[in-house]
């Protein structure tokens, strides 16, 4: 395991240079390209350790991103302390899990992935007639508005993430999950009881897009009301997953940080037309790098080998 | 001590009655043959035993325990294992992790990780997959397949465990091999039942044979008993002497 242990202090180093970063870099526009990465890590390995180590695609991460950042706003709008806000945030994502998985994953097959794309339809339509307008933040809020802690809230909640779900999923939780992903009814033939790991990784899952809504919802000092609600948000995380490695630890992180820094790149030369662009990457990855970049040097190691081992096989 | 008791067992597929009014037990410490020709119901009795498949009447019985009805988990972790006829191996997962699945859930589980780790090492080892321990399961042949599925069941720490045809598509050495191999875990205590349609291999394991055909019990008895069976050798033994 001495590999294992490289890994914790690579980690570490990242993560106490992440720290520090505030106190040597002052520009506004390199806190921000670092939130939006450390969101999209939060959101895609949420939506891995569902997706990808348990087999559950979850097509309506919206509605968990967005519940989180809907109650974390309006308490903290309403004077809650912030950080009791974005818990409460967290947990209503939660309780909105137990409400859907309970039905959804007793079923195997696609009723989960039909169930949450319904339920994030239904709450964007919602939310967006209910609550037409923008959010504004508060005049109190708006004098002290710094971007320093919206970067330390984000770090946390990622580091935070991160460490549940790889603690998770090298447990015997993740050997469960994992089970489950392969084949449920071998992996209940072995003793698992699959439903009960479906729904620990959805908890999970949904607990860190909650988080990571009340993340948006301090971040942002006006939004509309449903921009956290967007369907946008259920599909980037399934694409930063793919293009970094579905099921991989690291792959949702390095996905993170090409999607954010691409995404930036066409944004400013591309405009609009990025989302195409997004989504052409997103099919090619699926047919040709089924584990995305993190597949690519083992993928390159086959086709080498092949092309090498003509005659002797 | 009987460790299994299936009485007045019926499944039917609509129309068709795939097991019919099937009763049979296994006594602690036996090896049952369960033979009988293609969709004689083999297959269906097991999927009744783990749970997967509901029966429509009867009732099954293990150590003492009504456990119809229990959840395919439940009745994993009381200590009953199986091989799927059509190998499934958890594909995505490496062959130490397969088994280490096994190890962490089944009858009883490792205490730590690590354990779980080294007792699934130690079965790959008696497995003969020592080499493949990092391979990934879908990416492995047919017999290795095989192989793990087995070991990954016995990682479970069975008291009973349902083999179906572990030796098609074997050559004769590994099928001696895997003969031997059973007697050892026989031999440690754990009682099976085999489905095989390779009989020499078979008669020379079982203690009793049960023989399905259409879905009905038509013969039970001690190996020599069933060979010379008129029945049997008409429905079936007949067409498999070649093999
Ligand atoms: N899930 C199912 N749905 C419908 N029919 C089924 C199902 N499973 C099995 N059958 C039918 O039930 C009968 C018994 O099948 P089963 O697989 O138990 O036979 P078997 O004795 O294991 O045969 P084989 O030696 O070919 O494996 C067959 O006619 C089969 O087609
Ligand atoms: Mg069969």
């Amino acid at each position: 395991m001495a590999e294992r242990k490289k890994g914790f202090v690579v980690a570490a180093v990242v993560v106490i240079a992440l720290a520090l970063v505030p106190l040597v870099v002052a520009r506004e526009y390199v806190f921000s390209i670092l939130c939006m990465i450390f969101l999209y890590v939060t959101l895609s390995q949420s939506w891995n350790i569902l997706g990808g180590y348990t087999g559950q695609i979850n097509v309506g991460q919206a509605a968990f991103f967005g519940i989180g950042a809907l109650a974390a706003r309006l308490l903290w709008v309403a004077g809650v302390p912030f950080y009791l806000s974005i818990l409460a945030g967290g947990l209503s994502s939660v309780i909105l899990a137990i409400i859907i998985g309970l039905p959804a994953l007793k079923l195997r097959g696609h009723y989960f992935a039909i169930g949450t794309l319904a339920v994030a339809s239904i709450a964007q339509i919602t939310v967006g007639n209910i609550l037409p307008g923008i959010s504004f933040l508060p005049a109190q809020h708006m004098a002290t508005y710094s971007l320093i802690p919206r970067y330390y809230v984000f770090l946390i909640i990622m580091v935070t993430a991160l460490a549940a779900v790889y603690i998770t999923v090298n447990s015997r939780i993740g050997l469960g999950m994992e089970a489950t992903r392969d084949d449920e009814e071998a992996a209940q033939m072995v003793g698992v009881n699959t439903f009960k790991y479906k729904m620990i990784a959805f908890l999970i899952s949904s607990f860190f897009a909650g988080l990571a809504g009340g993340g948006f919802a301090y971040f942002n000092a006006s939004y509309y009301w449903y921009l956290p609600f967007t369907l946008m948000w259920c599909f980037e995380p399934i694409l930063i997953v793919f293009i970094g490695g579905v099921g991989s630890f690291i792959g949702p992180i390095i996905g993170s940080v090409c999607y954010v820094l691409l995404k930036e790149l066409f944004a400013l030369t591309l405009g609009e037309a990025n989302l195409l662009i997004f989504g052409i990457v997103f099919i090619l990855t699926i047919l040709f790098f089924p584990k995305g970049i993190i597949g690519l040097p083992a993928k390159l190691r086959q086709l080498f080998r092949r092309r090498g081992n003509v005659v002797g096989r | 001590m009987d460790l299994l008791k299936v009485e007045n067992l019926s499944k039917s597929f609509g129309a068709l009655w795939a097991v019919n009014n099937v009763s049979f037990t296994v006594g602690e410490g036996e090896i049952v043959g369960l033979i009988g020709p293609n969709g004689s119901g083999k297959s269906t009795v097991f999927q009744l035993i783990t749970g997967l498949l509901r029966a429509n009447r009867g009732t099954i019985s293990y150590d003492g325990k009504d456990i119809t009805g229990f959840k395919p988990y439940q009745i994993s972790r009381s200590g009953i294992a199986r091989t799927f006829q059509i190998v499934r191996p958890f594909p995505e997962m490496t062959t130490l992790k397969n088994v280490m699945v096994g190890r962490a859930f089944g009858s009883s589980s490792a205490r730590s990780m690590k354990e779980t780790e080294d007792e699934a090492r130690r079965l790959l080892d008696l497995t003969g997959l020592t080499d493949k321990v990092s391979a990934t399961a879908g990416h492995l042949g047919l017999i290795y397949r095989k192989k793990l599925e087995l070991a990954r069941a016995l990682a479970t720490k069975p008291k009973l465990l349902l083999l179906d045809e572990v030796m098609a598509g074997l050559n004769p050495t590994e099928m001696m091999e895997t003969v031997e191999f059973l007697k050892t875990v026989r031999n440690s205590g754990v009682t099976m039942i085999v489905v095989e349609h390779v009989i020499k291999a078979l008669f020379s394991m079982t203690d009793r044979v049960v023989v399905l055909n259409a879905g009905e019990k038509i013969a039970e008895g001690i190996p020599q008993e069933i060979s010379r069976n008129e029945e049997v050798i008409k429905v079936y033994l007949g067409d498999y002497e070649h093999a």
